[in-house]
């Protein structure tokens, strides 16, 4: 089964969720590395993704009282819920009068049953494969090309993950939520390897709306 | 003697003394229930730190503080407003976490204590 069916599983999960309980207003499912595997359309990018940073943070200094499975707000405009879903999160916003705790029982038995159903038609667990963070410089140069270009050592830990399958794509995504896609080759110019960089063509820093010296997330794709 | 000024300007800082007063004893009344571990009280001035094992002191006040860092954040990306409470748990221990007065208020309890009973204490 390819990411793309699993995430849809999950997708569709989340509407049913939204259905079933109109006070839901945005719901999502991360990983623990951050990686968010589904959400529902009305969410943005960025908002997301300073929330799971922020509970990334929080789960780091979790293990004082074992773990982190859930974390609940109630505020007065509204609440929010994250609860450990086997080896995922759920988090979900809701309005301020949602009975939560009923949301709760709800998405306790609906998710994980979800997620066992799709380990039963997949036996082997999906890899997400973790994002990376690399800072951006510049291509220049008569053959520059549009390839993007990392460290060689980054290429082959990438091939590991892929069980040594070559690494020819990756997926760029600024910190703006700018995405796109090219392929990858190892950094050329010996002066500029091992600094964490990601060479990129203008081309493809003008379509991400990024600049030398920025951050961009880098995904692995193998052939 | 006291000018009429004075006394207008002494009497709120008298009212959050008394607040601040009544809180700390009901904490400490909560600190005397069943499951309950500890808490952690801190406002711009000074921090007060009451748990059970000693060797948790440093653990425990790290995320509490982490705690309300991460929620500003998250309540900001979601306009959730302003917080009333907030409830951690983790496979053993559970964190209920709130603002009374400028106090951060964080209590360390058993998975099996109600919070909601000692949020209504603590807001009583």
């Amino acid at each position: 089964m390819s990411e793309e069916i699993y995430v849809n599983a999950l997708k569709n999960t989340l509407t049913e969720i939204k259905n079933i309980s109109p006070d839901v207003k945005y719901s999502f499912i991360f990983t623990e590395d951050g990686t968010i595997v589904a959400r529902d359309e009305d969410v943005e990018n960025m908002s997301l993704k300073k929330a799971v940073y922020s509970f990334q943070n929080l789960m780091e200094k979790a293990d004082s009282i074992g773990g982190l499975n859930a974390l609940s707000i109630n505020a007065e405009k509204g609440k929010l819920y994250i609860s450990r879903v086997n080896d995922m999160y759920l988090a979900i916003t809701t309005s301020a009068n949602a009975d939560v705790a009923y949301l709760r029982s709800i998405v306790n038995v609906i998710v994980p049953t979800i997620l066992k159903l799709l380990k039963t038609v997949a036996p082997t667990p999906l890899k997400f494969m973790p994002s990376q963070q690399f800072v951006v410089d510049i291509l220049t140069g008569l053959f520059a090309g549009d390839s993007a270009q990392v460290d060689e050592e980054r290429l082959m830990e990438w091939a590991n993950l892929f069980d040594g399958k070559d690494i020819n794509e990756i997926e760029i995504e600024s910190f703006r939520g700018k995405k796109t896609v090219c392929n990858v080759k190892k950094i050329s110019d010996s002066k500029l390897q091992g600094k964490g960089l990601i060479l990129l063509s203008e081309k493809t820093c003008r379509a991400l709306e990024i600049e030398k010296g920025d951050f961009v997330k880098v995904k692995p794709r193998a052939s | 003697m006291t000018s009429k000024n004075e006394f207008q300007e002494s009497l709120p800082k008298n009212n959050i003394q008394k607040r601040n007063g009544t809180l700390s004893i009901k904490l400490q009344n909560i600190k005397t229930k069943g499951g309950i571990i500890g808490y952690i009280i801190r406002n711009q001035k000074s921090a007060s730190v009451d748990v059970k094992d000693p060797t948790k002191i440093i653990d425990y006040a790290l995320l509490s503080s982490t705690l309300h860092d991460s929620v500003e954040n998250m309540i900001s990306s979601f306009e959730l407003g302003k917080v009333n409470n907030i409830v951690i748990e983790g496979k053993d221990v559970k964190v209920l976490s709130l603002t009374i007065n400028d106090n951060r208020i964080s209590i360390f309890m058993n998975k099996n204590v109600n919070h909601n009973t000692i949020y209504k204490d603590l807001q009583s």
